[in-house]
């Protein structure tokens, strides 16, 4: 079976060209864990029964139908019931029923051990991102799905991983066990990534359990499969799976730059400094809703360029962002960035498209409205 | 037995003559009748009520197609080019919601109300007035269910399934409307089978025992009780969503100590069922179809029946292999797998049941035989992906993808709709007298056929190969199988307009039909004349028993 | 008794002879199979579940 399925993946590469992800375009991947090779192996398996049952039966099926046509004369029998045929045609499904069930079951329970991982990352899915945090590392960040609305609505040439790229993808390394904690903020989602075989539900309240072991280096695409409203086709999910000591290293960096703008915290900032990350958080957390250019899709999403209500009262604009709107779509966003995208990203709005307050709000300002 | 008639079926006509197999003439009827609307609105018969059904869900089958048509339309090509994905969430909730609860199920209701009592010698069924009022709640039901898209905010846009708390905290304000109509809609079919189960226990004909039923009967018998131990639950679970949403709980609200996953439980606790509710009935048709065409006795006919109960045991203990990425404990994921699995047995049996019963026989291809034919071949392919679908360690690959779409479609579409269809045709010339146009009734199937294929065949490729369900736009390696679905589903739908034309055409004139419309034919409904007159087996027949 | 678990097995499996279905429904009582049907039901429920209960460890 392995020299099958090197076989298969081999002639996958050649037709391919690139990745073994996406080898062939109409069948399940191999993907690049052993739990998901053992999977396809499952999956091709109990495929190919099917296929020779349907053989056999659609077989004597065609050939009744073809030799016992009553144009050609046939005249009916009166046979029925027979204790032994009916014996052997419950028996034999049953035994092979059982035959496939003690594979699969040796499968799951591997699926199941998420013992002894080197490595926690929490998962959590929001209308419509993923959050990841690498738990005992201080790393966190979202994940927002990076195709320009353009190629969505057809004025702009689509890109070859049209729907399926992010602003930051999710990074792993090979060769290490690394656990899923996967939890919602609002509804459920669910995290799947075909070339891992991983796709847990994401539960508001709950907190799922998944794991994986990366074979070999890539990048690997998948998207949220539970339907989580209005956006749930544009979450994608990226995951970069480097070489352990390059993982390492991409950490230690991930480690010192947070650590670096949590130092921001303290310090006065500019207005273009403000101004200049908070387009960026603009563009990655708010814009799916609110649109870049302030102007949101009313009355769900109301607009911010212009509203009087946000332009009047800045305690109140930082209070929204803060703590979201109950019964409404608006999240809060305390805890899912940090002061200084917070006070950048509110400044931002306070002065983008004309409506120019003037209001710098300081990173420190906001540490004291979350204590 | 006395079955209890209704008033105006009181046996007082006075020249009313019956014959020995059972047939009544109605010279005279000196009756009056309610005409126009108000025949149909106070109707308690069950021929009329049937055919009420059978036109509402016909309705509701193009309603549901062109929410299907519209989907497809958007999916035509990668991009948003057509509707936002709000409207397009709602689309796909209402395709799903409206075939299975308008078309599917009333279409199978109509049909139990038309054949049961002609197929067990009964007069009426046993409730009359009950059977009135099953009915007319239905287009109360989903007028409503339609009206919440007009309303502001829009309609149900969190799928057939309305997870929580997508369904409740996260929902458009008409979700209130949408339980109303459920709970009346299920209403309508706890009533609707309670009047099943009261006839097929009380009014058979003497002389006629439960194995000697069609087959039919039989399913209708066990998805009938089914529909009254499920439909409760449902009930029960749109009850705690609408007290989530008005009313301050928090059954499946997590931040108030509920369980979004509590929901799931209770909707495929009734959901599973459901599914069979819908495909047991279409067994029994197929399994009248297909002797009668191939002048062949059944060849397994107590096997058949214990084949029908057993798989509607089992659907009580397989809910939750719809949720095995949902974080089940291994120990319940294996029950569910293990249980799943089983379930292909009995439907095994079935399929080798007809088939062996096509064995040496006579057959013919009339086009109810074709449309028998293609539900065994399709509905076994669904029957095939379904037990893929139930090996879980796969399922965690196939869960929430197009594999599963394609998967319920063929059992729901070229399994129950086409079974509905071969119905239609079957029992067309006893309705009206006349047989169905060949000609047109073939191209019929054969567009239909060709369209189904077209449509859900490739949804097995884009399933594999990673897309998932419900969303309004996908990655460019998937345009491919979503054109071809769509061209395929545009052909299926514009297909059924040839359906209603056969139908329209019957009804007016046709070929006339003897009672026995088909020589094959054995049971009791063909001992009466086509059309069947409003009043049947006034007098019960003279049953004897085929030793089955 | 013996007689009636035997053709509840029977049922189960979908598979009875023609001879004892005729037997059964002319002298069995109805209610007896159906209260044994109810118990095997049961039974098969609890035994699924041991199995799953203990190949999960």
């Amino acid at each position: 079976m392995r020299k099958m399925l090197a076989l298969m993946t081999g002639g996958g590469t050649l037709f391919g060209g690139a990745s073994l992800a996406h080898a062939n375009g109409w069948n399940m991947p191999v993907g690049v864990t052993d739990l998901s090779a053992e999977i396809y192996t499952l999956h091709m398996t109990i495929f190919w029964i099917c296929v020779v049952i349907g053989i056999v039966v659609f077989g004597v099926m065609f050939y009744s139908l073809f030799k016992f046509r009553r144009s050609k004369g046939a005249k009916s029998a009166h046979f029925h019931e027979n204790t032994t045929v009916e014996v052997i045609w419950t028996a034999v499904p049953l035994l092979i029923l059982v035959g496939m069930a003690v594979p699969a079951t040796a499968t799951l329970q591997k699926m199941y051990d998420a013992s002894d991982a080197e490595l926690d990352v929490m998962i959590t899915g929001q209308q419509w991102r993923w959050r990841y945090e690498y738990l005992g590392e201080d790393v966190a960040f979202n994940s927002n799905m990076s195709t320009p609305r353009a190629q969505i609505t057809g004025e702009e040439e689509r890109g070859e991983h049209y729907l399926l790229e992010v602003d930051e993808p999710l990074v792993l390394p090979i060769n290490r066990k690394v656990r899923f904690l996967l939890t919602a903020d609002d509804v459920i989602h669910s995290w799947w990534v075909p070339d891992f075989a991983v796709k847990q539900d994401t539960i508001p309240g709950f907190i799922n359990e998944n794991w994986v072991r990366i074979n070999e280096p890539g990048i690997y695409r998948g998207q949220c499969a539970e339907l989580c409203g209005m956006d749930h086709g544009f979450m994608p999910i990226v995951v970069h799976a480097m070489e352990e000591d390059e993982f390492d290293q991409w950490l230690v960096e991930r480690k010192e730059a947070a650590e670096a703008e949590a130092m921001g915290v303290d310090r006065e900032w500019e207005m273009d400094e403000l101004m200049e990350r908070g387009e960026q958080v603009y563009g990655s957390i708010c814009a799916s809703c609110h649109q870049a250019d302030g102007g949101g899709s009313p009355p769900a999403f109301p607009g911010l360029a212009g509203n009087q209500e946000l332009i009047d009262d800045v305690d109140w604009h930082i209070d929204v962002v803060l703590n979201g709107v109950s019964g409404t779509a608006m999240p809060a966003f305390r805890s899912n960035l940090n002061p200084v995208e917070l006070a950048a990203v509110v400044t931002y709005s306070r002065n983008a498209w004309g409506n120019d307050t003037g209001d710098a709000v300081q990173p420190a300002e906001i540490v004291e409205l979350l204590e | 037995m006395a079955p209890k008639l209704p008033p105006h079926h009181s046996l007082q006509h006075s020249s009313t003559t019956a014959t020995a197999g059972g047939q009544v003439h109605d010279d005279h009827d000196h009756h009056p009748q309610p005409r126009g609307i108000m025949r149909w609105l106070l109707t308690t018969n069950h021929k009329e009520i049937g055919s009420l059904y059978l036109i509402f869900s016909l309705i509701m089958f193009f309603i549901g197609g062109i929410f299907a048509l519209v989907v497809r339309a958007e999916l035509f090509q990668p991009g948003l080019n057509l509707i936002n994905p709000e409207f397009f969430n709602q689309m796909t909730t209402m395709h799903g919601l409206i075939m299975v609860f308008a078309a599917v199920m009333p279409a199978f209701t109509g049909l139990a109300n038309w054949m049961i009592p002609l197929q067990i010698g009964a007069p009426d069924m046993a409730l009359p007035r009950l059977n009135n009022f099953s009915f007319w709640l239905l287009p109360v039901a989903f007028t409503l269910l339609l009206s919440t898209l007009l309303m502001p905010g829009g309609g149900p846009n969190f799928g057939w399934t309305f997870y929580a708390p997508l369904s409740t905290t996260y929902a458009p304000p008409s979700t209130t409307f949408f339980i109303l109509s459920l709970h009346i809609a299920g209403v309508s079919s706890i009533l609707g089978a309670i009047n099943i189960v009261a006839t097929i226990l009380n009014m058979r004909a003497p002389g006629m025992r439960m194995m000697d039923m069609p087959l039919f009967v039989w399913t209708w018998l066990i998805t009938a009780f089914l529909l009254i131990a499920v439909m409760p639950v449902l009930a029960g679970v749109i009850t705690m969503m609408l007290m989530d949403i008005n009313f301050g709980t928090s059954f499946f609200d997590a931040a108030g100590g509920g369980d979004p996953v509590l929901f799931q439980h209770l909707f495929w606790f009734f959901g599973h069922p459901e599914v069979y509710i819908m495909i047991l009935p279409a067994f029994g048709i197929v399994s009248a179809i297909i002797p009668t065409f191939a002048r062949k006795r059944l060849f397994g006919y107590a096997s058949m029946v214990y084949a029908t109960a057993s798989i509607a045991v089992l659907s009580f203990l397989v809910w939750a292999h719809h949720m095995f990425v949902v974080g089940l404990p291994l120990a319940a994921t294996l029950f569910f797998m293990y249980t799943t699995m089983l379930i292909a047995v009995p439907t095994g049996v079935k399929v080798f049941n007809w088939i062996t019963t096509l064995f040496r026989g006579s057959i013919t291809f009339e086009v109810p035989m074709l449309f028998a034919l293609a539900f065994v071949v399709l509905f076994t392919i669904g029957g095939f992906s379904g037990l893929m679908l139930a090996i879980a360690p796969a399922d965690f690959q196939y869960h929430d993808t197009y594999f599963v779409v394609a998967h319920f479609h063929y059992v729901l579409v070229p399994g129950a709709v086409f079974s509905i269809m071969a119905a239609v045709y079957y029992w067309l010339p006893k309705w009206t007298g006349h047989y169905p146009s060949e000609i047109l009734g073939k191209w019929h199937f054969w567009l239909s056929v060709i369209g189904v294929n077209l449509t859900f065949f490739p949804m097995h490729f884009s399933g594999l190969a990673g897309m998932p369900r419900r969303i309004p736009d996908y990655a460019l390696q998937f345009a491919d199988f979503n054109l071809v679905s769509s061209l395929g589903a545009f052909l299926f739908g514009f297909s059924q307009l040839i359906f209603v034309w056969v139908i329209i055409k019957c009804v007016r004139g046709g070929v006339k039909a003897p009672a026995k419309a088909w020589d094959g034919a054995e049971d009791l409904e063909w001992s009466v004349p086509s059309p069947a007159p409003l009043h049947t087996f006034e007098t019960p027949p003279d049953f004897k028993p085929v030793q089955h | 008794m013996w007689g009636v678990i035997k053709s509840v097995l029977a049922a189960f499996f979908g598979v009875q002879k023609e001879r004892q279905r005729r037997h059964d429904f002319e002298h069995g009582k109805p209610g007896a199979f159906i209260l044994v049907g109810l118990l095997m039901a049961v039974v098969f429920v609890v035994v699924i579940a041991a199995l799953a209960i203990y190949v999960a460890g």
